[in-house]
């Protein structure tokens, strides 16, 4: 009895111990920013955003302040105060950092996931539609994609977050204020559309070829049926892989734009928004900058290896690095720019 | 009159101490010639009717001289207004109302051109084709108002002669600060073919000691000596400095730690802006007395709040807010660099007397906005990008949020700030992070274009709380039209109080700057004028 795609692909998956070094990692990445109200309210008894500026904090029975007069924040105190300032303040405003890198980690990764899902849905249906139709169609969607795939990524992601930040967007009856997280994930998940779709672009039209399409057309299946039923499950592969990649760009562009001032808007925290603060303080407090830094690092190297092995698991053929090489020269296309 | 006369006495005296004490501080030993190298954190309008901020104004401050300008000399004594391209201070008539200048013989731009007298009324007629921030300052001059609106072709109120050097000027009422307004760069004289467009990119030609040359807007500017000076601005304007340097080069470098950097590594000889506030306690302990000293600024920082629209419209809110702010968290986030405030006046300027009207109170600032139950609790809080105002502008929106508002932070790029929130086309112009340096040393200037019902504009707006008080908007205008005395000082003081207890703003502090330089350069020759910071022409190398 021969094994289904699905049961191989798990099998080559599970014989690639990084790769399930890198998912461990990942998913104790996300146990740690799920944790984080349980750390505000149990052990840190704060919030992301409260400020404790002129306050004082008992550490090993003395009184400590949070942020010193000349505005040097307090260091780690691990658990010297209960757990309180766990990492220390995290600038003269004197809030909790080891409260704000969790908060701020929910941030980054929801931005990244839902950036992901997006560029990946929009490129999904954008592929389908040209690689389907061809013709016109196929060329006016592929010059959209052109067009916006000339600009760099991080340009194109500035560009519009600086037009966007005063006034936000506004479109119909859409309206995201400029101080929501939403406005972010439009951008990222946005500027990285064309780089999905124009792979998937190419398997749509190889499929198309394909003579399982031409039996199902013979048995009177109309375009939506063929898309959906024939294409797109035969996409599944190619857009999973896309995806692990696209949330790791997503969560590097969000660092980015923040680090610029243009992604989450202050006070709310991201680990990009924490490094651009942490910045101003390199020189006296380096931890602000190192310790979201470092998540990022984690994060997107574990997304990137288990994106890595996941593909290789699911197509063997490595089509898509192929595909993807052709067009970028890399497998991340928001490291094109860096 | 008789008022009049004795304070124009008391500053040609100031003035004449001043320059005796510049001209005995330049005995000391140094080098002359060398090029500095200045880095500044933005890049400065250098064009001068248009120029309105700090940086313009000290990057301008030798390069363009109006008819009066002020003495190159620290503290009070820096305040004092002394003759510029002018031969003397102004006589006044007796009816307060008619300026007259002789302007000095011999003067040419660096260009070559000779100064003419008539360049001072096409420099104005400039000021107001170019729409600059500063043409309110000169619109009570007779004519001004139909040149303006296009009904005129020239100002009536302005008439000169070329061949007697002669300057007279006519304003519509009297005036207690047109003296300082004929020292403010807006009306540094131009050549009368300057075009009616900004010229940062192509400088109009100098009559200071130095001429700019070689402008990339957004990246640098340097410095030349103005081939005319020795030649003949020089023998014409003896009493003014002509500088140590021969040449000077300013880089924007937008990362103020790297400026600090480049100072210690000797890359760079000055810094315009303030040390970034985590450097500054180690720059104070390796360099305070070598290269580093404390200077004073008379400027105010305060969150305005829009009293045009709820929550605002409610004195109670308004009062709650400034009993919410906690001084002492402000002193933290700029790193000790802010002395605590609660006035509009600051010290050093004439008029200021200390009082607090709004002791830090959280549980009453609550009750209060309790009592005023304001019908709209969403807030949106402006501020610049500049560190450490942007972490002022976060604090501040906590504080809105503990004293029951939802607040929401709006973080704009500092190049644009004041533009974006004095134009009343932006939305949600609820409140918001400020701060205002003195354009002169006199307290009008701390009320008149902030706070008076008549400076509220559509665009460039200073007004920012758009506070329209009849009585006080009069007050202001009352003593806006006086001579500084001990009367009107107390006047001043008085309308302080007035105003706060209305509570437009929320102010919290007085800025502290700093003098950084390298190692090679005489620290002690460096003046820092408090109007324009540090002085071009008193750098020198060791």
């Amino acid at each position: 009895m021969s094994r289904g795609p699905a049961s191989l692909a798990w099998r080559r998956l599970r014989g690639n111990h990084v790769a399930l070094a890198a998912a461990a990692v990942f998913i104790l990445i996300v146990a740690f920013v799920l944790a984080a109200p349980l750390w505000s309210s149990g052990v840190a008894d704060t919030g992301p955003n409260a400020t404790h500026t002129v306050e004082k904090v008992e550490v090993d029975g003395k009184q400590r302040e949070v942020v010193s007069p000349n505005g040097t924040p307090i260091g780690p105190l691990w658990f010297g105060a209960g757990g309180k300032f766990f990492l220390g303040a995290d600038g003269r405003l004197g809030r909790d950092e080891m409260v704000r890198l969790m908060y701020g980690g929910r941030t980054s990764l929801l931005i990244g996931i839902l950036a992901g899902l997006l560029a990946t849905v929009l490129a999904t249906v954008a592929a389908l539609l040209a690689g389907f139709y061809r013709g016109w169609v196929d060329a006016v969607i592929s010059r959209c994609l052109d067009l916006a795939w000339s600009f760099p990524v991080l340009l194109l992601g500035i560009a519009l977050g600086a037009a966007l930040a005063v006034g936000g967007l506004q479109v119909g009856p859409i309206e995201i204020s400029s101080g929501s997280i939403l406005l972010p994930i439009l951008i990222i998940g946005t500027v990285f559309t064309p780089y999905v779709a124009r792979p998937l672009r190419g398997e749509v039209l190889a499929l198309r070829e394909r003579e399982f399409v031409e039996a199902a057309t013979a048995q009177g299946a109309g375009p939506l049926r063929l898309m959906l039923s024939e294409l797109l499950p035969n996409l599944w592969s190619t857009i999973i892989v896309f995806f692990t990649l696209v949330v790791a760009n997503s969560m590097l562009l969000e660092a980015s734009l923040s680090f610029v001032g243009v992604g989450v808007q202050p006070p709310n925290s991201s680990w990009g928004a924490m490094i651009s603060s942490g910045f101003k303080l390199l020189y006296t407090t380096p931890l602000l900058t190192v310790l979201p830094g470092l998540m990022i690092l984690l994060t997107v190297l574990s997304l990137n290896i288990f994106g890595d092995a996941l593909r290789d698991a699911l197509d063997p053929r490595s089509r898509v690095r192929l595909e993807v090489e052709a067009h970028t020269g890399r497998y991340e296309p928001g490291s094109e720019v860096a | 009159m008789k008022k009049l006369g004795v304070v124009l006495a008391a500053i040609v005296l100031t003035a004449g101490a001043t320059l005796g004490l510049a001209a005995c501080g330049s005995s000391s030993s140094g080098k002359e010639g060398g090029t500095l190298t200045v880095s500044y954190a933005s890049f400065p309008d250098l064009d001068p009717q248009l120029s309105y901020s700090a940086e313009g104004w000290s990057a301008i401050y030798n390069t363009y001289l109006p008819l009066l300008t002020y003495a190159h000399a620290e503290g009070a004594e820096g305040s004092a207004v002394v003759p510029g391209l002018a031969e003397d201070l102004p006589t006044v008539s007796k009816d307060e109302k008619v300026y007259t200048l002789t302007l000095r013989k011999g003067l040419k731009y660096s260009d070559g051109t000779p100064v003419k007298a008539s360049d001072f009324g096409s420099t104005v007629e400039r000021l107001f084709e170019v729409e600059s921030g500063g043409s309110p300052f000169y619109a009570d001059i007779v004519g001004a108002e139909d040149f303006l609106e296009g009904k005129a072709d020239g100002i009536s109120g302005i008439k000169t002669d070329d061949k007697t050097g002669k300057i007279e000027i006519t304003l519509t009422g009297p005036s207690g600060t047109f003296v300082n307004e004929l020292a403010m760069p807006f009306v540094a004289l131009v050549p009368p073919s300057t075009p009616g467009k900004p010229l940062t990119t192509k400088p109009a030609p100098a009559t200071g000691p130095y001429e700019l040359v070689e402008v990339k807007p957004g990246r640098s500017w340097s410095y030349a000596r103005n081939p005319q000076w020795e030649k003949a601005n020089a023998r014409a304007m003896p009493d003014l400095p002509g500088g140590h340097v021969d040449r000077i080069d300013v880089t924007v470098v937008s990362n103020q730690s790297t400026q600090v950097n480049e100072i210690e590594q000797g890359k760079t000889n000055w810094m315009f802006d303030p040390l970034p506030s985590d450097r500054v306690a180690q720059v104070q302990q390796r360099y305070e007395g070598s290269q580093y000293k404390p200077e004073a600024s008379i400027s105010t920082y305060f969150f305005w709040m829009n009293m045009t629209q709820p929550p605002f419209d409610d004195v109670k809110v308004r009062q709650a807010v400034n009993y919410a702010i906690d001084p002492a968290a402000l002193e933290r986030i700029y790193a000790g660099e802010i002395n605590a405030t609660q006035q509009i006046l600051p010290p050093g300027m004439p008029g200021y007397e200390k009082f607090e009207l709004y002791p830090h109170d959280l549980e009453k600032a609550k009750a209060l906005v309790k009592e005023a139950n304001p019908s709209d609790r969403e807030i949106t809080v402006w501020t610049d990008s500049l560190d450490p105002n942007d972490v002022a502008g976060e604090y501040y929106e906590s504080v809105l949020d503990q004293i029951g508002f939802d607040a929401k932070l709006k973080v704009v790029n500092a190049d644009n700030y004041f533009t974006l929130i004095g134009n009343a086309a932006t939305p949600d112009l609820d409140t918001g992070w400020a701060n205002w340096f003195e354009d002169y040393p006199h307290p009008n200037d701390f009320f008149e274009p902030l706070l008076s019902g008549e400076s509220i504009a559509p665009t460039n707006n200073t007004n920012l709380s758009r506070i329209d008080d009849p009585k006080l908007s009069a007050k202001i205008a009352e003593l806006g039209a006086e001579q500084l005395s001990p009367e009107v000082e107390d006047g001043y003081a008085e309308l302080d109080k007035a105003y706060m207890e209305q509570a437009p703003w929320a102010p919290y502090g007085n800025r502290r700057l700093s003098l950084f330089v390298s190692s090679d350069i005489d620290m002690e020759s460096v003046i820092w004028n408090p109007t324009f910071s540090g002085d071009l022409t008193s750098f020198r190398f060791k």
